[in-house]
């Protein structure tokens, strides 16, 4: 009986350092209609380092992470590009946004990594 | 029974091309798919990175680089980094065979703090003109503009200049941002415009 408990609780823990060990990658907004301003948001993790945003075609857009203390934004691009990444290396707990600063019709994508 | 039979058949092969040809349509519109994001980053990784301007130092920051890529999707990229292997980059990518997305200046605004601009700690451009613009400005919101270093670009899918540009804290401080950069020949005449500016 103490034995297979052992066994249990060894497996529990090994799956569990290799979640945290794993790479994550979640595509938190999606949409092919914007409006100036439009937006979303990923939840709140601190492993998230790299926000990125995949489009179909080009258009005026923004991605950042947005922190949960001040609520500051860091390591922001603005930028026109079908495809666009940023990286904050940073500890603190944050979330990826990416917004649409025209109107536009284009397939997209945000995806945030940790 | 069986002409009612084809009735239907013909009228579901109409609904279909007709759904078809709306989804196409709208498709069209829209641009077809996003790159997939996972190819383009296995590509970035093994892409070399070669600098192409630079993001002048001072005012606490370090002196930044301004690299482009060519990768075997079809890309290319620009990215403002701290050095070639720095995971500290931040960019975007266009089609070679549009590297500008169809306009004369293709730019990236990279910000820390914000979005308020006076909260702005730190904010670059970086990006590519066409190799017929004479200058390349950056116009500010109080009307004023700061003129871009250009270094000449050759690639095989054409001739470009290169810039990359740090604003000053005393701007950030006052208020005083970027609005839109313009790229203009050399008798003056505008070439292209693209808008850019911090916060929402």
């Amino acid at each position: 009986m103490t034995r297979s408990w052992f066994v249990v609780v060894a497996m529990v823990v090994a799956l569990a350092l290799s979640a945290i060990a794993s790479a994550e990658s979640v595509n938190y907004y999606s949409t092919s209609s914007w409006s100036a301003g439009q937006g979303g948001s990923s939840s709140f993790s601190s492993s998230w380092f790299m926000n990125i945003i995949a489009k179909s075609s080009s258009f005026d857009s923004t991605i950042t992470f947005i922190d949960n203390v001040s609520y500051s934004w860091h390591s922001t691009l603005r930028g026109p590009g079908t495809y666009l990444s940023t990286h904050w290396l940073s500890s603190q707990v944050k979330k990826a946004h990416c917004r649409a600063n025209v109107a536009a019709y284009s397939s997209t994508s945000c995806a945030v990594r940790s | 029974m069986p002409r009612v039979r084809k009735r239907m058949v013909v009228v579901l092969a109409l609904a279909l091309a007709g759904s078809l040809l709306v989804g196409s349509v709208v498709a069209a519109q829209r641009g077809g798919n996003p790159p997939d994001a996972a190819k383009v980053e296995a590509a970035i990784a093994a892409a070399r990175m070669t600098r192409v301007a630079d993001v002048a130092g001072g005012e606490g920051f370090a002196r930044r680089g301004v690299f482009i890529q060519e990768l075997d999707t079809g890309d290319l990229c620009v990215w403002d980094a701290a050095s070639a292997s720095s995971p500290d980059r931040q960019g975007g990518c266009n089609s070679i065979d549009e590297p500008l997305g169809g306009s004369a200046v293709s730019a990236n605004l990279a910000y820390d703090g914000g979005p308020a601009i006076e909260n702005v700690r730190d904010a670059r451009l970086s990006g590519l003109a066409s190799s017929s613009a004479a200058s390349v400005v950056v116009l500010m919101s109080d009307g004023s503009e700061r003129t871009l270093r250009l270094k000449p670009l050759h690639l095989d899918a054409g001739d470009f200049a290169a810039f990359g540009f740090r604003f000053k804290k005393s701007d950030l401080r006052s208020g005083i941002g970027p609005i839109a950069v313009i790229a203009r020949a050399a008798g003056g005449k505008e070439l292209g415009r693209q808008a850019t500016g911090i916060g929402g």
